[in-house]
Order: structure tokens, then C-alpha cells, then sequence
């Protein structure tokens, strides 16, 4: 598959901009600007890049999907900066008006599905929305099912694979395993090399590649895009590896951190950089300049949007907003 | 329709809203096999196709889930759950899924499932097929729950909660399947989820409040107590408990100054107790006598004719009426 310059740093950007979003979260949240539990991608980056660049170039044109836990990027590419980082904020100018939050975040216009807070579950959602998009005869338009190598221990996601194979449904199951699930290594979690080798249970195609490399993930998503288009459910798994804590302040006494002292072996972006810089594409001027332009893009969205209001408690306790009609019980 | 039994008015109504609107879907097991476990939908597969009869594997998880996605983009399913208990199984979809969907979306769009739940015992079926589910459910904000007991109602009301844009839990008792009655040969009109209740019986002395098979229990019971101590009893189907119709509730207590609550779940933190609840917020002052509910006990449904044990009897609920009546 080949890539013009203008995509291959297309995914710069977006791996840069996952990167110091990241990095601004983790500091609102130490300075305490930002309540509630989110979960920074740090160290993932090349998935969410490699994800977006393959919805882009997809010959499928519409997806629908849901957020992950560490999927900030993808749901702004999804919903728009200001509707996503709203909604993360809590404030009224979020797609919910801050009341569901960064992974309950429901927009069927904006083709994003809640999550479900258990995880598992979002997979069997997601199936039957493939169903419907097949029933409705929209075959350009697929289900685009993520979650990470914990949520996919959970049952609900076999009876989703059982169900989409069965019916021969347009979705494509994404794992995005970044090695461990809040203090649980994979290891403990499963006894699979490869999370997608379950696809063979299913008569699936699974394939694992790395996901530290946004290339690799981009060319597996759109292919696992075309065979979910042409009603073959598949499994992509992408191996990554997670950074920072399960959520901010985590103190991860459950896992050797001594990677931490050579992050830049094992960086994504640095290893990107080196790819682009061998072919050309990119300099280290262009590289401060991405860094500094997106850093400013985040910063700024984000003071802009502190200054947003929160949802009153008209809006929180409105009646309309939880029965469509008087027919529902009482606030 | 003549003779109509309440299972054969569960297709009747299903069958009545999937021919007016082909979004109309049913989801769950045996259905496009047998018409489900209990038959009601036999012949659906036939006459809607399989495309709209979806005959899932056991995996009420995964096809409860599946039936929020499909909502989620136009579709209205009926979804079964082959005994109520196994909705345990769907609680997330139902719970997590269909109750919260509205809200979080800010009004825009509601998610218009029917959650079937054939509950109650009788069928001597044990602890795990026998279960009363409503009150599991009638905490999650967002939920709407019927609880019909008659052919004619159960007809009436389960066409209401399918034409319902929102999730509506609709539990109906299996042990009184072969009730019959005439129902109109069509419904005139779709009655509303709200101010459902219905004055089975009137009377002046005291107030049941009761649905399903505790109902039938009180109707009998009521005979007994009014022959023997010359009052009259007022016997009220809620028919519909999330919305509750409190003013139909309001009206009787004032009237009567005395409650009895009855149904088949467990007491304990039942819906009898949110009953006994709206009541004494609003008429406290209006009761000459303690407020009494018997419902079933707070053991698991024990194995075979055992169950009895675990069950509020006729005499059980003359006992309660004597109670409440001194």
C-alpha cells in the first residue's frame, strides 16, 4: 500500500497531537483542573494515528464505532475538538452537554456508539448496528468494534463475534493490546500469544501487527475495513505498549518500571520520526514545528473550552431529556 | 376474539404492532423454531420472515446488547427473555444500555426496546426459573415497567409499550398463561403507559393493590373477608408501575384509610414497599390502620411443590386483609 507524503505526516500529526494531549490531561489532572477518571493514550499513539489515516483512505466510507478508555484522538476525528473535549470537560458545550462523559458519549449522527462501562458489552451494541446496516442495505458503511486486550476477556465479546459470524455482519473487532489491563499483564489474562488467534473459533480472519507502527496499522484496518464491507467479520489485534498508570496517580507497584529509563528505545513517535526522516519526508525543523503546533492546538482548545459553562441542574434534571414522553416515572 | 388465553394475546399484540410498522423486530431464542419456549410467537417466522424474527443462540448477553445496536439505528425489537430470571444475564443491556441512552443523548434519541420478561412460579421449575424480576429493574432510572395480568390488558398494554419510543421492561406471569377472556377483534385505541391503574373491584373499607398471580389471590380472598365481616374491599391493578398511578392510589386510601399490598416477588425491597410508600407520603393522615403487604417471601423459590412455601396463598392474604381491616 503506498502513502503520499501528505499522509505519512498526516499521521505525524495526529501521533504528536495524541501525544501532547496526553501530556496537557496528565497535567490538568495534577494541578486539578480536570476531575474524573481519563486515561491518556501515552505510548499508543501510532494506533490512534494509524486508525484515523485508514478511516481517511478507506474506500469504506462511514464507520460506526464507539471510544475506548485510551481512544481520545479517534472520538475527536469522530466528533469534532470542541463536541469531544466538552464532553471530557463536563462542560455544556460537550456532544452531551458534559453529561456522559469521554467513553458514554452518544452521538448517532456523529456515528459514535456508547461504551459500555463494563467494556465488554460494546461489542454485542456494535453487532447489532452492523445488523441494521446490512438490513438497511448501506454497504458502504461498516461497524469499527475497538477495545483493549481486557475488555475482550469479557464473555459479551464472544457471544458479539458468535452472533456477528452467524449472521455474516459488516464489523470489523479491533483489540488494541497494549499489554496490560489496569495491573494485569496479558499474560495472567489469557493463555493466546495472539488475541486474535480467537478469530479461528469463529471462522474469522485474525491478523496481529505492531501496533507501535502507524503504517502497519493503517494498511490492517483498511483491509479488516474491506473484508467487514463485504460481510467477512474480522479480527485486528495491534500490539502496543501502555506508558503511564492505569489512570493518573496509579502508583503501578504491580509492574517493573525500569522501562521508564529508556523510553526513547521503545518510543513510537521517535521510531516514526526515523522512517520519515530515512525517506525524506520530514526534518528536524518540521519536527519542533509539529511538536509546537500541536502542542498550541491542544492548549488552546482546551483553555478555551475550561471556560465553558458546566450543564445546569435545569439541563442535568431535565425530564424531556430522560422520557420522550410524560409516560416515565417521576425525576 | 373469543376466548382469548393471555399467552395468545402476547402474539396477538406482537403480531398486531409488526404488521402496522416492519421496524418492528423480535429478538431472542427459539423463536423462528418454535415461536419461542411458550409458543406465543408461532407462525411469526412465516408471516414476518426471519429477518424479522431473529432467532438468536443462548447468549441473552449478546442479543440483549444487540438489540440496543439495532435500536440505536431505527429498529423497535421485542426482546425476549425466555424466563425473566435470565435477564440477570441482560441487566447491562437493559440497566446500562437502554435506560441510560436517551439521557446521555441528550433527549435526541430514545432506544424504543420491549424487554419481555415472562416471570412468577407455578410451573414448580425451581429457584431460577421462577423468579419475579421488576423490582430488580424498577431502580434504574430511565426504565418504564408494565405489569399486566389479563388477555385484554396484556394485549393492550404490550401494544402500548412496542408504540413506547422508550424501554419499556414488560413482565407478565407464566402460571396464569391460560387465563381466558373475550379482547376486542381490534383495539381502538392504545391505551398510555400513564394513569393505567384500574379498579378491578370497588369498595369502601379497605385498599389491594396487586398484579399478576397476587391479584387472582386477592380477588378470591377479598370474597371470603367481605362475607365474613360484611365489609367491602377495592381491589386495584396498577396494571403499568413505572409510572406508577398514584392518584388512583391516592384516591382509594383516602376513601378506605387502610392498604394492602400483594405481590409474588420478594417483600424485601420490593415495589409493594414503594407502594406502601407513595401512600403514606400523601395519606398518612387519612389511615386508621397500619399499612400491611404480603408478598413473597424473602428465601429463594424452593424445587418442585416446595415453592408453595415461598408464596403468598389466598388464606395468607385473608390473613393480611383481617389484619388490615382491624
Amino acid at each position: 500500500m503506498s502513502f503520499s507524503n501528505e499522509e505519512l505526516l498526516d499521521m505525524y500529526s495526529d501521533m504528536v497531537n495524541a501525544r501532547v494531549m496526553g501530556e496537557q490531561i496528565i497535567e490538568y489532572i495534577k494541578s486539578g483542573r480536570i476531575a474524573g477518571a481519563i486515561h491518556p493514550s501515552i505510548g499508543q499513539e501510532a494506533i490512534s494515528a494509524g486508525v484515523i489515516q485508514a478511516f481517511k483512505k478507506s474506500p469504506v466510507k462511514k464507520n460506526y464505532g464507539t471510544c475506548t478508555h485510551r481512544s481520545q484522538r479517534i472520538s475527536i476525528w469522530r466528533m469534532g475538538w470542541k463536541p469531544f473535549v466538552g464532553e471530557l470537560l463536563g462542560r455544556s458545550t460537550g456532544v452531551n452537554s458534559g453529561v456522559s462523559g469521554e467513553y458514554h458519549t452518544t452521538d448517532i449522527d456523529g456515528c459514535t456508539i456508547p461504551a459500555t462501562g463494563a467494556l465488554g458489552g460494546t461489542w454485542g451494541i456494535l453487532a447489532g448496528v452492523a445488523w441494521a446496516l446490512k438490513q438497511q442495505g448501506r454497504k458502504d458503511e461498516i461497524c469499527f468494534a475497538p477495545y483493549g486486550d481486557g475488555a475482550v476477556q469479557e464473555g459479551a465479546t464472544y457471544e458479539a463475534m458468535n452472533i456477528a459470524t452467524l449472521y455474516k455482519l459488516p464489523i470489523l473487532f479491533f483489540v488494541e493490546n497494549n499489554q496490560i489491563a489496569m495491573s494485569t499483564p496479558t499474560t495472567q489474562e489469557t493463555v493466546l500469544e495472539n488475541i486474535s488467534d480467537r478469530a479461528a473459533a469463529f471462522n474469522m480472519r485474525g491478523v496481529t501487527v505492531d501496533g507501535n507502527d502507524p503504517i502497519a496499522v493503517c494498511e490492517a484496518i483498511i483491509e479488516g475495513m474491506d473484508l467487514a464491507a463485504k460481510c467477512e467479520p474480522n479480527i485486528v489485534e495491534a500490539k502496543t505498549f501502555r506508558w503511564e498508570g492505569h489512570f493518573i496517580g496509579d502508583p503501578q507497584t504491580y509492574r517493573d518500571l525500569s522501562f521508564r529509563d529508556h523510553l526513547d528505545d521503545i518510543d513510537p513517535i521517535i521510531k516514526y520520526e526515523n522512517v520519515l526522516k530515512e525517506q525524506g519526508v520530514i526534518d528536524d525543523r518540521m519536527i519542533v514545528q509539529v511538536h509546537d503546533d500541536e502542542r498550541k492546538k491542544v492548549q488552546d482548545i482546551f483553555e478555551g473550552t475550561f471556560n465553558d459553562a458546566p450543564a445546569t441542574e435545569e439541563m442535568v434534571m431535565d425530564y424531556n431529556r430522560l422520557y420522550s414522553n410524560d409516560c416515565g416515572g417521576e425525576l | 376474539m373469543n376466548n382469548v388465553s393471555m399467552l395468545a394475546s402476547i402474539g396477538v399484540a406482537a403480531g398486531e404492532e409488526m404488521a402496522k410498522d416492519e421496524k418492528v423486530i423480535l429478538v431472542g431464542e427459539d423463536l423462528a423454531t418454535q415461536g419461542s419456549c411458550w409458543g406465543y410467537f408461532t407462525g411469526f417466522a412465516d408471516k414476518f420472515g426471519k429477518d424479522r424474527v431473529l432467532n438468536m443462540p443462548l447468549c441473552e448477553q449478546g442479543y440483549s446488547l444487540f438489540s440496543c445496536g439495532a435500536a440505536m439505528m431505527g429498529y423497535k425489537p421485542v426482546v425476549e427473555f425466555m424466563f425473566a430470571d435470565f435477564a440477570a444475564l441482560g441487566f447491562e443491556a437493559v440497566a446500562d444500555v437502554s435506560a441510560k441512552f436517551r439521557y446521555n443523548s441528550g433527549g435526541k434519541n430514545s432506544l424504543p426496546i420491549v424487554w419481555l420478561c415472562p416471570e412468577g412460579a407455578g410451573a414448580r421449575s425451581g429457584c431460577q426459573h421462577s423468579q419475579c424480576v421488576e423490582s430488580w429493574f424498577a431502580n434504574v432510572p430511565g426504565l418504564k415497567i408494565a405489569a399486566p395480568t389479563t388477555p385484554g390488558d396484556v394485549r393492550a398494554f404490550l401494544r402500548a409499550a412496542i408504540e413506547d419510543p422508550d424501554p419499556v421492561l414488560f413482565c407478565f406471569h407464566k402460571a396464569i398463561f391460560g387465563i381466558k377472556e373475550d379482547i376486542p377483534d381490534t383495539l381502538d385505541e392504545v391505551p398510555s403507559l400513564k394513569n393505567a391503574a384500574k379498579i378491578v373491584k370497588p369498595g369502601s373499607d379497605l385498599t389491594v393493590v396487586a398484579y399478576h398471580r397476587a391479584l387472582l389471590k386477592c380477588l378470591e380472598a377479598a370474597e371470603q373477608v367481605e362475607k365474613e365481616t360484611g365489609k367491602t374491599i377495592e381491589i386495584i391493578d396498577p396494571r403499568v408501575l413505572i409510572p406508577f398511578d398514584k392518584e388512583a392510589l391516592y384516591k382509594s386510601v383516602k376513601k378506605t384509610g387502610r392498604l394492602l399490598v400483594s405481590h409474588e416477588a420478594p417483600e424485601r425491597g420490593g415495589f409493594g414497599a414503594q407502594i406502601i410508600a407513595y401512600a403514606m407520603e400523601e395519606c398518612a393522615g387519612d389511615m386508621k390502620s397500619n399499612p400491611v403487604s404480603v408478598c413473597g417471601k424473602n428465601i429463594p423459590i424452593p424445587w418442585g411443590t416446595l415453592e408453595d412455601y415461598a408464596l403468598p396463598s389466598a388464606a395468607d392474604i385473608k390473613a393480611g386483609m383481617l389484619k388490615a381491616l382491624e
